[in-house]
């Protein structure tokens, strides 16, 4: 109970969230240059081998799979692809979602009105099937993936961000910009924006796991990464067949995946918790 | 009156959004390229293509396409063929619409249950081992991904103790691992929420009014706490009901599970367009219904909320 009570003082959740995600983020950045294998091409002589195993003077720590191929390679460049999607897609959302929500809150009235209704419309599709259908349509590469998840995703940021700039927008030093005849470009980007980043900041980190998730999801129905380039969610969707003989091939990446929503989870339990930010 | 009006509004926007969402369906389809070339065997003439065209009227401008395409589904219910199949997609829809309906009622009846209970215990027992336990089992359910959670079951359950089939359907011992899989992420959103909600009640006046009144703990939280702590929960449980279906496209995939989202998976991969649009705007349809009838819900429940 005292324990408890210390660790409760204790910013914890920032610290194993933000560790987690800086240990992830580490991983997939400098790991493929640390473990400098190939995770394209293995040794057949090598294939299907347990954690841990030594072929040939050399050593696979998470094991191979059918063809041979390493598996800490493989996951360490899908990682790397995964979270490279999934940023730069969550990078998208808050943008596009922030400039709207802001258009709509500071304008008002029709502009307002249709931006607001496109955010039910968005929030009604099921994220998963529009995705899985437009990714069909246009082709699976990753920039195409990167598109449709960031495009897909910015719903939330704009709901949130107008609320925020409808408070905003009523304060005294907005009222004086105006007054002093700054053009309305520079009132919503250089006034009424700094004052609502943090909210879209914090509501990124809490959306981020939903993006890996999804990201995953697609990559194991196969329509996302296409083989033989690994990313997260086809190393799993590869290594379902091989289950039974194989099951590093379905554990590992599986592990991967939750240790970042975790991370991403704390950091953005932790931020809301201390910046008092409601996201409704 | 005042309800009259609120319920016009809200039916209003349920109808202004369901017909985006058609439109946008429509166009992914629309952008898909000439369907005359997607229906027709590979050797067909370039004049018998133009007669196909010109019969299924694919030369009209968009808008007379997209609504001669809305006509047929809201007059007549007819969604069209699908192109794999061969036969109406209302009847396969209709045929692999039980499958997915038993999943996700089970999964949403188990999962809101135990998070009900498991929330409470930690509400009550807020800042004690059993609280710490139950944010645990908590974190990690909304940490895994579904399909990754349904391999492991097999993994475990099927392969290595040999409980539980792998996947199938028409038994309740096919139900019991795609429900628990489909179910933990709400369950661990129900546990999350209750327990927030039923912490932020018992904080209130008219609960030690009640306790001061020597009610038994038990009645409390029972008759008093949780009853308002239920109304933020069952607002989000309509949000979630969305992501539901996404996460049952996922379990019936990794379960063989014969419903409408292995049906829909099946159909993008087979780029059978009018199969999967019709799911598209029919789960879309689905969302906003509930959506609509839980803000009613909610109005009625919450007795503070006037209008």
């Amino acid at each position: 109970m005292n324990r408890l009570a210390i660790l409760r003082g204790m910013p914890v959740d920032l610290w194993v969230g933000g560790g987690l995600v800086v240990a992830v983020i580490l991983a997939a950045a400098v790991g493929p240059w640390l473990w400098p294998v190939d995770p394209l091409h293995g040794a057949l002589a090598a294939s299907m081998k347990a954690p841990g195993s030594v072929i040939a003077g050399q050593w696979y720590p998470l094991g191979t799979d059918q063809l041979g191929r390493d598996l800490l390679a493989r996951l360490l460049s899908g990682l790397r692809l995964s979270l490279v999607i999934v940023l730069i897609a969550g990078f998208v959302s808050v943008t596009l979602g922030t400039l709207l929500g802001l258009i709509a809150g500071y304008f008002r009235g029709f502009v307002d009105t249709v931006i607001m209704r496109a955010v039910d419309i968005q929030l009604s599709i099921p994220f998963i099937l529009l995705i899985l259908l437009v990714v069909a349509v246009i082709g699976p590469s990753v920039f195409n993936q990167i598109a449709v998840l960031g495009v897909t995703g910015w719903a939330i940021f704009a709901r949130v961000a107008r609320a925020r700039t409808l408070e905003v927008r009523e304060l005294e030093y907005v009222a004086a910009a105006r007054t002093l005849g700054l053009p309305t470009r520079s009132i919503l980007l250089r006034h009424v924006l700094p004052n609502i980043l943090t909210p879209q900041i914090v509501l990124l980190t809490l959306d981020l796991p939903r993006l890996v998730v999804l990201e995953a999801s697609i990559g194991f129905l196969g329509l996302g990464v296409q083989p033989p380039t690994p990313s997260l969610g086809n190393l799993i969707g590869e290594g379902r067949s091989l289950m039974l003989v194989a099951d590093w091939l379905v554990l590992w990446p599986g592990v991967a995946i939750a240790i970042l929503v975790v991370g991403f989870n704390f950091l953005g339990d932790g931020l809301i918790r201390r910046t008092e930010v409601r996201v409704a | 009156m005042r309800l009259a009006a609120f319920l016009a509004h809200r039916l209003a926007l349920a109808l202004v959004v369901l017909v985006g969402v058609s439109l946008v369906v429509f166009l992914c389809l629309f952008l898909t390229g000439d369907p005359a070339a997607l229906m027709l065997p590979p050797d067909a003439t370039r004049d018998e293509i133009q007669r196909f065209r010109a019969a299924m009227g694919f030369d009209d401008p968009w808008v007379v396409q997209y609504l001669r395409w809305i006509g047929r589904i809201v007059l007549d219910g007819d969604f069209g063929t699908s192109l794999r199949f061969g036969r109406p997609v209302g009847e396969l829809i209709r045929e692999r619409l039980p499958a997915t309906a038993l999943l996700a009622v089970v999964a949403l009846a188990w999962s809101t249950a135990v998070g009900f209970v498991l929330g409470t215990i930690a509400a009550v027992r807020r800042g004690g081992f059993v609280d710490f336990l139950v944010r645990a089992i908590a974190l990690s359910g909304q940490a895994i991904p579904v399909f990754w959670l349904g391999l492991l079951l097999i993994l475990f359950v099927s392969l290595r103790l040999r409980w539980l089939p792998t996947g199938g359907y028409g038994e309740a011992r096919h139900l019991v691992l795609p429900a628990i899989a489909l179910g933990a992420y709400y369950m661990s959103a129900v546990t999350r929420l209750v327990r927030a909600s039923l912490i932020e009640a018992l904080d209130q006046d008219y609960v030690r009014t009640a306790r001061a009144k020597g009610l038994s703990e038990w009645r409390v939280v029972v008759r008093h706490a949780l009853r308002n702590a239920l109304i933020p929960v069952v607002t989000v449980q309509a949000m979630y009901f969305a992501s539901l279906l996404g996460g049952a496209l996922v379990t019936e995939i990794v379960f063989a599970w014969p419903g409408i989202g292995r049906l829909a998976v099946q159909a993008i991969q087979n780029r059978d367009f009018p199969l999967a649009q019709s799911i598209v705007l029919l789960a879309a349809a689905v969302f906003v219904v509930t959506n609509l009838l839980v803000d009613i819900l909610y109005v009625v429940l919450n007795p503070r909320i006037r209008l």
